[in-house]
């Protein structure tokens, strides 16, 4: 039975975070770089190109790269500190084994003894309790070739249907939504479509942070005459200067949709031979925005009237747009509700599939898109193949050489898997690129999971705040060492090119889960010589789904600096803009330019229901929870980042004066929040930029600083995303620092 | 430089009347100079004549450096801080204390050049060892080119040696005693110093990157050059004598005066020149001092305090001596040098955010020209 | 190769994030590699997330190198006024005070003034500036009269300043609507602008505060 080790302190003296800042070879002005890789950022669905400044198997800094045409050399700073990451203090160069004896909790082990260690865990866990108790959960920052390879892992070789990923916690609202609107689930736009766009509608994202080299391209568009809304409870920083600003409550963005919706039909700003020709479904839907007056619009959002009448008069009239949303409309108990609320006024206006006519979420992690493509998630097959579609199946096992019979049902979601280990279903755990213990809402009981595990087997390249509760941690490989392909925010398929080499015992990533497989006696179809040759197999795996790679190339994409699936074949260039008509199109094949057999795309009602913790006497505030542009995630890398850290050390709770005042809250006093689930204790930022009834919290931190200890594990019923944006707490000031607060970090 | 063509262009130059000035303090320093090597070497009796050159040489760069010196005080900030300086530090209520002080921080600040060490260990490295090796050499040389120092036998015999200062007999040594070799080979002791320094110096200049695209020839190379020069001829004069036989000794001196006397000629002019300004430095930490125990100015906008009153007065006042205009009639406050600099930064933002917001009607302010 | 002498230095406060992508990225230049040279101030957090990068103006007639005592800072040629010598640099901190923008940094442990000097280092080799190169929301832009020109025609550049009776002409210029009748920014103008006013932006928002017992 895995056990956190007692002493916390000790584990983050030995493992970190420790800060990495510029110094020795990085800061020495006379050292010339052997040679500049160029690759992308590790961080963020953007994936901007950036070359690594290499010498002598380090990197030392970074140089922008203006050729590559989605950022031509801007970075955000995390991508411009993210060469601190290698060579760092911290990185795991053993595997390790957990030992309450030695300093840290963990002792190192050799490799090889690890892997057959972990291998016969898995064999006793899965002979005594069958193949379903034991579980996978992979992350959206590996690149597509891991991803695929972690998909077949676990069903040809662990032939258990319980594998997950984090995506499930960001991009699986968006794609629900998207599969039943659009029939795929892709960004529907290359961004710079944002550039042509008379207005520019934002929901629920805070693009300035989360996804900084957007602004560019939204501030361009606004250079053009575009006008920009906003909507959000936050005045984000391009909240600030745009046109128009919803100050939405959190939780109701599909009552502002179907209430522009109405304000839309009532005005007749519709497109009516576009809905004619190109969807179905209009009158249901119709009927069932009539009742979203702008007054009950108003009155559920908590947005004044006017401002409602004039974002849906803007959104109506206009000739070209671009609506974007994030996480922001997404993280809820009903995400999808919102997305197709979104996308209803999209199709509403026609403006779709022609130049300057977009739509797109704004994918979170690095290969958030590539990542939920090919077979991690737990209902889908390679090509965003469908688990439970016999034809698909029957593809894939092909590929694979084994009986479609062979492969698992469709799995659970990621949360759902803790419930199982609660039940005592499922035993074992491998963790790969996932921090749940960060990430998940409600991590209390994230943590007593993990240590009801039988045993648990984490492969990173930090001990990451899960990994602590790990039997076995295998060394895994940072993005700079291991080459491979990254699908971006704009579906454009590109190459992560190897800087330097894993130190020590550090393997690739997929390197480890062969060796995995081959210490389990079951090797076929996991010796891949390199990440290329996952890459054909993946190609033919694909191959006729929706998400088309096969026609890709490591070569096309570097000729043409990515390649936009789908791309059917070698001399077919991809897809920048879908729904076009004459694109490719396997599914609708010539009838029209969506993805279902008659290529007209689907109105879907969105139901408007409150979040499912509504606030009340007990717990009167909504928390909400978000990032910080230096950070990223569960922060496993970049607390680890000095410059990073200093940009924004802590997390503060962001509370407007007025709240503030009602609970004699100053700027920088401690202050408990509690939730039915948890409390933390943080510094109060008291500020004016957020709705009054509404406090925020930044997410990335571990322990007593976790937001997530307070959010509530309520999930969307079919996205399965749990609703990290509102949930009920009360505020009162502390009455001392919380214990350690002088150690939060230890440096 | 600036500032001087700043005031020429305003029309009100007082640079003429400076020009004079420096120009009789810098033949009144070379006269005394001259005096002092005349009484120094009692009467020239002490004097070498073969060392003429340099002698020349020398008063030469005593003229160059008292007049530029003299130039660059009469600029309104440096004479506000020279004043300013000397007022501070003789305050009676503080000259003792600042006495020690200053036996304190010439220790680190220009012995130990601890402010360069910081920078970095090889930089630290390279300015110490140059800058020692200099100041030996210059130590032994100047006092025995001017017959400031001389050596004579002692006791009427050849065992040892009499050192005389300005005439005066100090001490003796003897001709073989470790410290006679010591002495008479400070000249060698001088010249490692200063080659090594150098090497290092050379070493960043040549692979160090930030050096790569700033350094200029004139400014950084020629002063390291003429040091190498200097130093490994003399050497090449010592191993001529030593262990040559003295050969080429006359090519061997005459190349090393023409490297001496150029260095002393580009004294006045160059990098060389810092070696007079620096000690300015310790006037600012004084100054410093006197303005951290003093008043504090707040700033007009934020109110928070930036800086010492005495500073932002002296400042005010040199900003009006140069000419700029820096003064805000009828405003909240009387001169801009009142608000601190994260104020004024955040002010041009706030100007500029406004001209954004305000509807374009209103975008028109008084002076319009724009068209 | 240099970059040509017709790129140029735009800044445009009012499109800046405050992300300190700038911030970052300049201390990994060459010139002052573990020093960044760059402000980036929030205006007033408590009351918006309004920022600005503040790097060298590089004014013609530069107040900091007039005010040096010991002659450490040098304009050149083209126009870019270069951080301090540091065989001069007395570190007295008048620079600091006296740029009427606020851009010069003291860096006191090494006793030596540090500032922007538009990346040297990069444009002699034909780079842009690291700065302007990351800025994710080009509020630091560097290009041509004509990149810029295309690229914004809602505005137009500006490199006159005000400052009391002072006007200062900077080689870095700064965006300003091109309907704005206007030939110079008058920085003292907005000085005492009441920040505290309450934000109409939120004021749109439809909520009654939660009733929270104090105890």
């Amino acid at each position: 039975m895995a056990k956190p080790p007692t002493r916390s302190l000790d584990i983050n003296q030995q493992f970190g975070p420790h800060l990495a800042y510029a110094e020795g070879i990085r800061l020495d002005r006379g050292v010339e770089a052997d040679r500049q890789v160029k690759t992308h950022c590790c961080f963020c669905g953007q994936q901007c190109g950036i070359q690594l400044r290499v010498k002598d198997n380090e990197v030392i800094g970074f140089e922008p790269w203006e050729e590559f045409p989605f950022n031509r050399g801007m970075l955000c700073p995390k991508g411009v500190k993210r060469y601190l990451q290698g060579a760092h203090p911290d990185r795991l160069t053993t595997a390790l084994q957990r030992d309450s004896t030695a300093s840290g909790g963990f002792r190192s082990m050799p490799y090889d003894a690890a892997i057959r260690h972990a291998a016969e865990a898995i064999g006793r866990i899965q002979s005594d309790h069958g193949h379903e108790a034991f579980a996978v959960l992979s992350g959206a920052s590996l690149t597509t070739e891991k991803t695929y390879l972690m998909g077949k892992f676990a069903r040809v070789c662990l032939r258990t249907p319980f594998i997950d990923y984090n995506g499930r916690l960001c991009m699986v609202s968006a794609g629900a939504a998207n599969k039943k609107s659009f029939g795929i689930d892709r960004a529907a736009n290359p961004w710079s479509d944002i550039l042509g766009a008379e207005v520019v509608w934002i929901s629920g994202a805070n693009v300035a942070e989360c996804a900084p080299i957007t602004t560019n391209y939204v501030w361009q568009a606004r250079e053009q005459g575009a006008k920009i809304i906003v909507v959000d409870p936050r005045i984000t920083p391009l909240a600030r200067t745009c046109d128009l600003f919803l100050p939405v409550k959190p939780g109701r963005d599909v009552a502002l949709f179907n209430g522009i919706l109405h304000l839309m039909i009532e005005h007749d700003w519709l497109d009516h031979s576009f809905i004619e020709q190109h969807t179905v479904g209009f009158e249901p839907l119709a009927e069932s925005v009539q009742s979203w007056t702008p007054a009950r619009t108003a009155e559920a959002t908590g947005i004044a009237e006017r401002l409602i009448r004039q974002a849906a008069e803007w959104w109506g009239t206009a000739s070209t747009s671009f609506l974007m949303h994030a996480r922001g409309i997404e993280h809820h108990s009903h995400g999808v509700q919102n997305v197709l609320g979104a996308i209803n006024i999209v199709l509403a206006s026609g403006r779709i599939g022609r130049e300057s006519c977009g739509y797109a979420t704004i994918t979170g992690q690095a290969n958030g898109q590539g990542g939920r493509e090919h077979g991690q998630k737990c209902d889908q097959l390679p090509g965003a193949r469908d688990l439970a579609n016999p034809e698909h199946r029957a593809h894939v096992a092909k590929v694979w050489g084994v009986s479609p019979e062979d492969l698992p049902q469709p799995g659970i979601d990621a949360y759902e898997i803790f419930r199982k280990i609660d039940r005592g279903e499922i035993r074992g755990l491998l963790s790969i690129c996932f921090n749940p213990l960060v990430s998940l809402p409600d991590n209390n009981f994230v943590a007593r999971m993990l240590d009801k595990l039988d045993f648990y087997v984490a492969i990173d390249f930090f001990l990451n705040d899960t990994a602590h509760h790990a039997d076995i941690v295998l060394p895994g490989s940072l993005h700079e060492e291991d080459e491979g392909t990254v699908t971006q925010i704009e579906g454009r398929v590109i190459k992560i090119n190897q800087a330097v080499d894993p130190p020590g015992d550090a393997r690739q990533d997929w390197r480890i889960i062969q060796d995995l497989a081959a210490a389990l006696g079951r090797p076929h179809g996991f010796t891949f010589q390199n990440p290329r040759a996952i890459f054909d197999e993946l190609r033919q795996a694909s191959k006729g789904g929706i998400a088309d790679y096969s026609g890709i190339t490591w070569e096309k994409i570097e000729k043409q600096h990515g390649v936009c699936w789908p791309c059917p074949s070698e001399n077919h260039p991809g897809t920048p803009r879908l729904f076009e008509p004459g694109s490719h199109n396997p599914i609708a094949n010539g009838s029209g330019p969506f993805y279902f057999p008659d290529g007209k795309a689907r109105f879907n009602v969105a139901e408007y229901t409150p979040p499912t913790e509504e606030v009340d006497g007990d717990y009167p505030v909504i928390l909400t929870t978000g990032r910080v542009v230096s950070h990223f995630l569960s922060g496993t890398q970049t607390r680890r980042i000095g410059p990073l850290v200093d940009q924004y050390p802590e997390p503060r709770i962001e509370i407007h004066p007025q709240l503030a005042a009602r609970i004699s809250i100053a700027d920088g006093d401690w202050t408990t929040v509690t939730s039915r689930r948890g409390e933390v204790t943080l510094r109060a930022q008291v500020v004016k930029t957020i709705r009054p009834d509404t406090v925020f919290i930044p997410y990335h931190w571990a322990g007593a600083k976790s937001a997530n200890r307070l959010t509530i594990a309520a999930q969307d019923p079919i996205s399965k995303i749990p609703e990290y944006k509102v949930c009920a707490v009360r505020l009162s000031k502390a009455s001392a620092a919380p214990q350690d607060a002088e150690r939060f970090e230890i440096e | 430089m600036a500032a001087e063509r700043l005031l020429d262009q305003r029309g009100n130059s007082p640079r003429p009347r400076y020009t004079l000035v420096a120009i009789l303090s810098g033949c009144a320093a070379t006269a005394i100079v001259a005096g002092l090597i005349v009484v120094g070497s009692r009467r020239l009796s002490h004097f070498d004549a073969a060392l003429v050159g340099y002698t020349f040489a020398t008063l030469f760069a005593t003229f160059g450096i008292v007049y530029r010196y003299t130039m660059w005080l009469h600029r309104p900030p440096t004479a506000m801080y020279w004043k300013r300086g000397w007022q501070v530090f003789l305050r009676p209520q503080a000259l003792p204390r600042n006495v020690v002080l200053w036996f304190k921080r010439l220790v680190s600040v220009f012995l130990a050049n601890s402010f360069i060490w910081k920078r970095s260990v090889l930089r630290g490295a390279a300015h110490w060892l140059i800058m020692w090796g200099c100041l030996i050499a210059s130590g032994i040389t100047f006092p025995l080119v001017f017959g400031w120092i001389h050596f004579e036998f002692a006791n009427d015999g050849f065992d040892d040696y009499t050192a005389s200062v300005f005439g005066f007999p100090l001490f003796s040594f003897g001709i073989d005693s470790f410290l006679g070799y010591l002495i008479f080979h400070g000249l060698v002791w001088a010249s490692f110093l200063v080659i090594a320094g150098v090497m290092l110096a050379m070493r960043r200049r040549m692979r160090s990157r930030d050096a790569l695209v700033l350094q200029r020839f004139g400014e950084d190379f020629l002063p390291l050059i003429l040091l190498f020069a200097v130093s490994v001829t003399g050497l090449m004069l010592v191993v001529s004598y030593e262990w040559l036989n003295g050969y080429a000794y006359e090519f061997l001196s005459i190349t090393h005066a023409v490297t001496v006397i150029g260095t002393l000629l580009w004294l006045p002019f160059g990098k060389f020149f810092h070696l007079f300004q620096r000690p300015a430095q310790l006037g600012v930490l004084f100054y410093k001092d006197a303005g951290a125990r003093g008043e504090q100015a707040r700033c007009a906008r934020c109110e928070e305090p930036f800086a010492s009153s005495m500073h932002i007065e002296d400042l005010i006042e040199v900003e009006r001596q140069l000419g700029y205009r820096y003064e805000m009639n009828g405003s909240f406050t009387d001169h801009y040098q009142r608000i601190c600099p994260r104020c004024r930064r955040v002010s041009l933002a706030i100007a500029q955010g406004r001209l954004w917001t305000a509807p374009a009607a209103h975008r028109n302010p008084t002076d319009v020209t724009h068209g | 190769m240099p970059v040509p002498h017709d790129y140029l230095f735009f800044i445009d406060p009012n499109r800046c994030i405050g992300c300190e992508s700038c911030v970052q990225a300049c201390s990994e230049c060459d010139t002052h590699k573990g020093h960044s040279m760059i402000h980036l101030e929030f205006m007033n957090r408590r009351e918006s997330p309004q920022s600005v990068p503040v790097v060298c103006m590089h004014c013609d007639s530069p107040t900091c190198a007039e005010v040096c005592p010991a002659d450490a800072i040098k304009r050149t040629e083209d126009g870019v006024v270069q951080t301090a010598r540091k065989p001069r640099c007395i570190a007295c901190n008048n620079c600091v005070l006296a740029c009427p923008f606020g851009v010069p940094k003291m860096n006191t442990r090494e006793e030596l003034m540090m500032k922007c000097d538009m990346c040297y280092d990069r444009t002699s080799e034909g780079k842009r500036p690291m700065c302007a190169t990351v800025c994710p929301s080009q509020a630091l832009f560097f290009g041509t009269q004509a990149e810029i020109d295309r690229l914004r025609p809602r505005s137009r550049a500006i490199n006159d300043f005000q400052f009391g009776q002072q006007k200062i002409h900077t080689k870095v210029r700064m965006m300003v609507p091109h309907d704005a009748a206007i030939a110079h920014i008058d920085v003292v103008d907005a000085m005492c602008a009441d920040m505290g006013e309450d934000d109409p932006m939120l004021s749109a928002a439809v909520c009654s505060l939660p009733i929270v017992s104090k105890t």
